[in-house]
């Protein structure tokens, strides 16, 4: 019996060579590229509505690719707030991949964009395992998840330095005190960013935009 | 759940090797990083059944952890994280910050996923067909 060594073949290396050309092509059209993660139902669509709002009254173009298993719901959303968007179904995959977001791209007039939201499906984790190519991510829970939400999912927030926990004005009503995902979040990550942010209202939405690095200025 | 298409990704990167070798593979050996989200039992599974009529049916998977590593540009700390044993968390997971200064720091390992070897029993030498007698 004997083994046969091999140098370091990595599997999924296609996928990291796709999110790095995604990285680049839209770094060269100046696009920056925000990622948001998280889990089925905790409000990433509005977080991404209240952000658009905020944008299209200070000279930003934006655009989104809506990362589905189905349905064409969210895509509809963004583009009530006069976003470009693609509508990108997985149709049943549990993650958005780097190839998927680079035919998404084909779509999208890059050089008339500033801002490009990228959408994935709702799950906590095997977007981990899948780069897209994106400059900054946010993880986004919700406290109506419960307390636990963190410590059920480690993985994903010790890999991501931005975490948002929306509803809070829903934390009384579901007997969960948001400062107990606050706190496992900083144990796993203690250099992390915590936003907590109401979408329907809008509280936080400011912070979170500075945290994701996004402008609300006009670019020349 | 995407082991079946990491395990796809396996075969089609082992299988080239594989056609060259005096001998039955026994075991195609992983190594993965403790940061990854997969499934050991699900990719096993997986890859016993993607592997059926290849040179690599009945062969098992073996799967090695990488433990993860952070690089400190503070204080130029390299090396393993210290990892969480708070027992509400019921993983062991590794904790983002130096172990040294306790500054932010970057991973640098622990993400891995890369076919390392092939065990090899040149004794049993593989049908024309690529199925197994056993």
């Amino acid at each position: 019996m004997h083994d046969i060594r091999f140098s370091g073949e990595q599997i999924l290396a296609r996928q990291l060579e796709l999110a790095e050309q995604v990285r680049k092509r839209l770094a060269e059209q100046s696009v920056h590229a925000v990622g948001f993660m998280g889990a089925i139902g905790s409000g990433k669509t509005s977080l991404i509505e209240r952000i658009m709002e905020r944008l299209s009254s200070c000279d930003v173009r934006y655009g989104a690719i809506a990362g589905d298993s189905a349905g064409d719901d969210d895509h509809r959303r963004f583009l009530s707030h006069g976003a470009v968007s693609v509508n990108l179904n997985t149709c049943d995959d549990c993650h958005l991949d780097a190839h998927r977001v680079s035919h998404a791209l084909d779509q999208i007039p890059l050089e008339s964009l500033d801002v490009l939201f990228i959408e994935n499906v709702g799950n906590l984790i095997c977007p981990v395992d899948f780069p897209l190519g994106t400059a900054v991510d946010a993880v986004v829970i919700s406290v109506t998840e419960g307390d636990d939400i963190v410590r059920k999912h480690p993985k994903i927030f010790t890999q991501n330095d931005v975490l948002v926990i929306n509803k809070i004005d829903l934390a009384s009503a579901v007997n969960v005190d948001p400062q107990v995902l606050v706190r496992d979040y900083l144990v796993l990550n203690p250099h992390g960013r915590v936003l907590l942010t109401n979408a329907s209202s809008a509280e936080g939405i400011d912070d979170l935009m500075t945290a994701l690095e996004i402008p609300c200025t006009s670019t020349p | 759940m995407h082991e079946y298409s990491v395990a796809a990704e396996l075969i089609a990167a082992v299988l080239p090797h594989a056609e060259g070798i005096s001998g039955r593979i026994i075991a195609v050996v992983l190594r993965k990083g403790e940061l990854r989200i997969l499934s050991d039992h699900a990719l096993k599974e997986a890859f016993s059944i993607a592997s059926t009529g290849t040179l690599l049916e009945g062969a098992t998977l073996e799967i090695e952890q990488v433990p993860a590593a952070v690089h400190c540009q503070h204080c130029g700390f390299q090396g393993r994280p210290e990892t969480l044993s708070d027992p509400r968390f019921h993983l062991a997971v590794p904790v983002l910050s130096c172990p040294q200064c306790g500054k932010d720091v970057e991973i640098t390992g622990g993400r891995e996923l890369l076919v390392d070897r092939l065990s090899v029993d040149e004794q049993d030498a593989p049908r024309e067909d690529g199925a197994s007698d056993a």
